[in-house]
């Protein structure tokens, strides 16, 4: 029997806080197209950074045609015969077509120390061939459009093939999610002909691609790899079924809790755009509600958070809060309105690590505690000590540094931070990731407190799951717009599968 | 879901990559309306001239620009390799007559400065700006304690016709810039040096991922810039005719002025040697035009200091939303 | 090292490096342990520390200002200028200019997104030329009565002290108390800390930052008025020579460069050792000019010890 060309065994890869990927095994033989599916931080990416030399796997081998190998880094990758085609370009705007695809591997073509650019450019023109670009190798790839970049981005890990003796397996990050349907058939004819050399593993979160240009296929959940299919055999509700399938808590999700929201709508969305991420958001939010939103990476949700946010501005269509019309110039123009944003990166943005827990708490409601021009600390302590009791946070005091916190407690002060300077809208990006369990419940009880105060909730849910659960409403987006919505009521809660299918 | 724009405002769009000549030309009519002796031979020649050294400098500053560092050494390394030549060649202080093997000695040592800012740089993981302030002060300190704080004058005649000596009417010391030009261009397009100066200067993670060495790279980079800068002092000593540390006194802002006026983007990536080549005409008839219009040379720094936060305001780059320290 | 380590480095070194430099050239010389000795010593180091103390604002939010010496120049000329016209009106009108001069500075790093070491850079070169203005490119004399009129508070003497201390201790109180107490202080230290952070919390940095570039450009301003009255002259070239020193006082009292962390104590501790060194180089017979060298190479030095790398993915 042909051993694979590329092996995976018993590989787990962790980070503070999360499994990315958890004893994973996974192989693919010489001429196959493998898809790889799965849900947000399922495990897809990561499972590609380990095999690109990006990550190094904590624990499990990794073997190329057999030979077990260590794989340092993406240069390494490649020379072992690994070329990926990342997600976010990596094609340098201000380099020519030629000199992107040989990024780093100009030494072919020097002559007498210099490189020589008719041979570099003929080159480039061979390989350009492959994805039948007819771009000249020597304009600037600022000048070409995002689609014909990705194709160079392909052309440059094809590029692997004609230098290699071994055998070449090429990895596909989300290929055609910025490609119109004419080129993702081109796209899907290059890979038919690529089957002739090489292997390829295929990630998309278009589930009908993965099925019409994929051999087996592979579902991964919680890092984990959890079914692996032959492709012609299996239809897309399968592979939902596959990808979700966590049981709903309802004591977990507090759904007891879940209130029915006022009338009064608090924030309005109509036909809001903004250029290469969302279009046609329309949607009202209520007092007291939690409106979900749904999507995979790509699907706009962050962006449009972000712009509700004020951290972004929109390029048309308007924004209500409160029934007048808003224009957020910067994020202290939201808060002033009322807005807040718990973020999803909580070091960076979140709070201010070196401060302290009381520090951080007030930062968004400074004015608060002025008086005659001095910040009032003992007004300050109280306050902050008033709310580490009220979310139970765990801490030696109010004044120790808040980056010394655990992910959970951290968590807390930055919500705490929000109702301390009385927003009536908060927006909650991924608000536990990366916390643990007993943590997690805290803020779903955190939650249920603030509808009750007639808060106003938008949540971007780490997991289906979640998103589900809390949620009064859900709204599902995809490629920038919204594909269905939702009524979640206690008791008549849409289920993940009903999701998934307007996900992606 | 598509992106929108094919080359978006993130890099200099088409109009944008011409705006430095546009300027230039503007600058060029609009004070020749004013007065007549711009147009004149002699003053070209004045011009030509008044460029020359900036130029020089200004090559290995674009390197390290573009790069996305900065080099505020210049100077330190000017006086301290101006020093140095004046007393390699026959001089009024040093029993040495080198006479023109001194240049290369002089260079070298310009070359070797440049190394010390990216070694201190990469070693020591500090930013450059800090790197270079501190290893410039270095330098001129280090040109002043030579001499002691006198001057020392040059009286070797071969070697003051680098600058002062005439081909074909042009002076040397704008043949050698030409040469200097003509030099760091083929290393930015020509060389894989130059190549992967861009991809660190544009998006340093890909070239890591890409298998170029990036602090090998970094090194040689400085280490290329402090010969040009080398070759400026030896310029600077042949024109004065003398060596001391004030020779570069003021460079640092000019260089920096004709980079950024030129269109390379400070934050790298952007850019290029002929661009600094426009910046540095830029000032230099800015200044000649400033001069024939009666103006007190004491403005010259304040309209460059206005003409950096002109340039550097509109080639902003809106989208990048990075947070500016 | 760990960040606890680092911080506790960070305060005691400083003053412990004093001590033992003191003790130094005390050794060298034991006249230097005289209280009249000590005096003169902080009271010359006043300017180096007036002017280091705004600066201090700018780099603990992260960024730096390059422009501190050619505007302590502008305002010596201001004040020479118009000492006899418009008498003590002269001393706030200099240290205006300073403040217009910090608030540009800040204006074009913030609305113009231009990194601060290039516009102060900038500014550098509009204050330089104004400065050469104010003064026609010449020293400005300052005659001796109207020093002693007006610029008495500044070089004279109370209580025995010079009242350089006196100014300087002032300062040194109001602009701690800036940092600790008030929330601009915190906004200080929170950008520098963590920018995004503060901004996603609602706060307008940008408003934040032009503050602190300001203060930065008036307290060079007052150092450019104490030091005219100390020279008995204003020229548009009075402070040549201090901006190295000055930056040089804030890293090496232990604020780091990377932000967040530091005081206005901590550099006035910078400045003394600074002064100190300076001296104790000059006992030594080590030239004013070979002083440079050494002042460029601690420059670089504390700053690689005290710079946070964890906080900096990709050094340029």
């Amino acid at each position: 029997m042909m051993q694979p060309v590329l092996e995976v065994r018993n590989v787990s890869k962790s980070f503070p806080g999360v499994k990315a990927l958890d004893n994973v095994s996974f192989h693919i033989n010489k001429g196959e197209v493998v898809g790889l599916i799965g849900e947000n931080g399922a495990g897809k990416s990561s499972l590609l950074k380990v095999l690109n030399g990006i990550y190094q796997p904590d624990e499990g081998k990794v073997l190329v045609d057999g030979r077990e190998i260590i794989i340092t880094s993406p240069r390494h990758a490649f020379d072992s015969g690994i070329a990926m085609v990342f997600q976010e370009q990596s094609i340098l705007p201000t380099l020519t077509v030629a000199e992107n695809i040989f990024l780093g591997r100009e030494e072919e073509f020097l002559r007498f120390g210099l490189i020589s650019k008719s041979r570099m450019n003929a080159a480039a023109a061979e390989e350009l061939k492959k994805v039948h670009l007819s771009t000249h190798p020597a304009m600037r790839c600022a000048d070409l459009s995002f689609a014909d970049r990705q194709m160079i981005e392909i052309a440059k890990a094809l590029s692997l093939d004609s230098r290699i003796k071994t055998d070449v397996t090429i990895l596909l990050d989300e290929p055609t999610s910025v490609l119109e349907q004419k080129e993702i058939e081109l796209l899907f004819r290059i890979i038919g002909d690529l089957k002739q050399r090489a292997s390829i593993v295929f990630i998309s979160h278009r589930l009908e691609e993965v099925l019409e240009i994929s051999d087996r296929v592979y579902v991964m959940r919680d890092g984990q790899i959890v079914q692996e299919l032959a492709a012609k055999d299996a239809t897309v509700k399968e592979l939902h079924q596959h990808m979700v399938g966590r049981q709903l808590h309802h004591e977990y999700y507090r759904e007891a809790r879940q209130a029915t929201p006022s009338a009064k709508t608090v924030l309005e969305c109509v036909d809001l755009n903004r250029d290469g991420a969302f279009s046609n958001i329309s949607f009202e939010l209520h007092e007291g509600e939690v409106l979900g939103i749904a999507g995979v990476i790509g699907s706009g949700r962050e962006d449009l958070a972000r712009c509700l946010a004020g951290h972004t501005f929109p390029d048309g269509g308007n924004l209500l809060v409160n029934g007048t019309a808003v224009h957020f110039g910067a994020a202290y123009d939201a808060t002033a309105k009322g807005v807040g944003l718990v973020p999803s990166e909580r070091k960076v943005e979140g709070l201010v690590a070196p401060f302290s827990v009381a520090e951080n708490m007030t930062l968004a409601a400074l004015p608060k505690f002025v008086s005659g021009g001095i910040i009032s600390f003992s007004a300050e302590k109280a306050v902050a000590a008033d709310w580490v009791s009220r979310l139970k946070i765990k801490t030696p005091s109010t004044a120790t540094s808040a980056g010394s916190l655990s992910g959970g407690n951290q968590q807390k002060v930055v919500l705490a931070k929000w109702r301390i300077a009385g927003v009536r809208v908060l927006i909650l990006d991924h608000p536990t990731r990366g916390i643990d369990v007993g943590s997690k419940e805290d803020v779903y009880e955190l939650v249920r407190d603030m509808t009750a105060e007639g808060l106003a909730v938008i949540l971007l849910g780490d997991t289906l799951d979640e998103v589900i659960g809390l949620s009064n409403r859900i709204l599902v987006m995809r490629d920038g717009e919204i594909t269905a919505r939702f009524e979640a009521p206690p008791g008549g809660k849409p289920t993940q599968v009903e999701l998934v299918r307007h996900m992606v | 879901m598509k992106p929108v724009s094919v080359s978006n405002g993130n890099l200099l769009g088409h109009w944008r990559r011409w705006a430095p000549v546009v300027v230039l030309l503007a600058l060029c009519i609009l004070i020749s309306l004013f007065n007549g002796n711009f147009l004149t031979f002699g003053n070209f020649i004045r011009l030509l001239n008044s460029a020359a050294i900036p130029i020089v400098l200004c090559m290995g500053a674009t390197f390290i620009i573009l790069m996305g560092s900065i080099d505020l050494s210049i100077e330190g390394v000017v006086a301290l390799t101006a020093v140095i030549v004046s007393l390699l060649v026959i001089n009024d202080i040093s029993p040495y007559a080198l006479s023109l093997w001194a240049v290369p000695i002089a260079v070298a040592v310009g070359g070797m400065m440049g190394l010390l800012n990216g070694v201190l740089h990469i070693k020591l993981k500090t930013p450059s700006f800090m790197t270079t302030l501190g290893v410039g002060f270095a330098g001129v300190g280090v040109a002043t304690t030579i001499l002691g704080g006198t001057t020392v004058r040059i009286s070797d005649q071969t070697f003051r016709f680098l600058s002062l000596g005439r081909v074909l009417e042009i002076p040397m010391a704008v043949w050698i810039a030409a040469v200097a030009v003509a030099v760091a261009y083929v290393i930015q397009e020509r060389t894989r040096l130059g190549r992967w100066l861009y991809a660190i200067g544009t998006d340093e993670m890909t070239a890591r991922h890409a298998g170029i060495p990036i602090e090998r790279t970094r090194i040689l980079i400085f280490g290329i810039a402090g010969l040009f800068y080398g070759l400026g002092g030896v310029l600077a000593a042949a024109q004065f005719g003398q060596g001391h540390a004030l020779i570069s006194q003021g460079r640092l802002f000019t260089t920096i002025t004709a980079v950024v006026v030129g269109g390379t983007a400070l934050s790298g990536g952007v850019g290029s040697v002929i661009n600094s080549v426009i910046g540095v005409f830029i000032v230099v008839v800015l200044a000649n035009g400033l001069v024939l219009m009666g103006v007190e040379p004491y403005v010259q720094q304040g309209v460059q200091g206005l003409l950096i936060i002109a340039a550097v305001a509109l080639a902003l780059d809106r989208s990048r939303l990075d947070v500016v320290k | 090292m760990t960040q606890e380590q680092r911080t506790r480095l960070q305060t005691w070194l400083p003053l412990i490096v004093l001590a033992v430099l003191i003790l130094i050239v005390g050794i060298y010389d034991p006249r230097f342990f005289s209280a009249s000795n000590f005096l003169s010593v902080t009271a010359d180091t006043m300017t180096l520390f007036l002017m280091a103390s705004g600066v201090t604002l700018v780099i603990m939010m992260g960024g730096i200002d390059l422009s501190v010496q050619a505007v302590a120049s502008m305002a010596s000329c201001i004040l020479a200028a118009y000492l006899q016209q418009l008498g003590f009106l002269a001393i706030p009108l200099a240290v205006l200019g300073g403040a217009l001069a910090g608030f540009i500075g800040g204006l074009a790093s913030t609305k113009f997104r231009i990194p601060s070491f290039i516009a102060t850079l900038a500014v550098s070169g509009v204050v330089i030329s104004a400065g050469n203005w104010f003064s026609q490119t010449r020293s400005v004399n300052i005659p001796g009565d109207l020093s002693a009129t007006y610029l008495d508070w500044a070089i004279g003497e109370a209580l025995g002290v010079p009242n350089e201390i006196w100014v300087g201790a002032a300062f040194l109180v109001i602009m701690s108390a800036v940092l600790g107490l008030t929330p601009f202080g915190r906004l200080v230290r929170g950008i520098g800390a963590q920018e995004r952070a503060v901004i996603a919390s609602g706060i307008n940095v940008d408003r934040t930052k032009i503050a602190a570039f300001t203060l930065s450009g008036t307290m060079a301003g007052v150092a450019g008025v104490v030091m005219a009255a100390r020279l008995g002259s204003g020229s548009p070239t009075l402070a040549n020579e201090f901006l190295l020193p000055a930056i040089a006082c804030i890293v090496v009292g232990g604020t780091a460069i990377t932000g967040g962390v530091g005081s206005i104590w901590r550099t006035f501790v910078g400045a003394l050792i600074v002064q100190v060194v300076r001296i104790g180089m000059t006992f030594m017979g080590v030239s004013v000019f070979a002083q440079q060298i050494v002042f460029g190479f601690i420059l670089v030095a504390a700053v690689a010890v005290t710079m946070d790398r964890a906080k900096v993915l990709v050094i340029k």
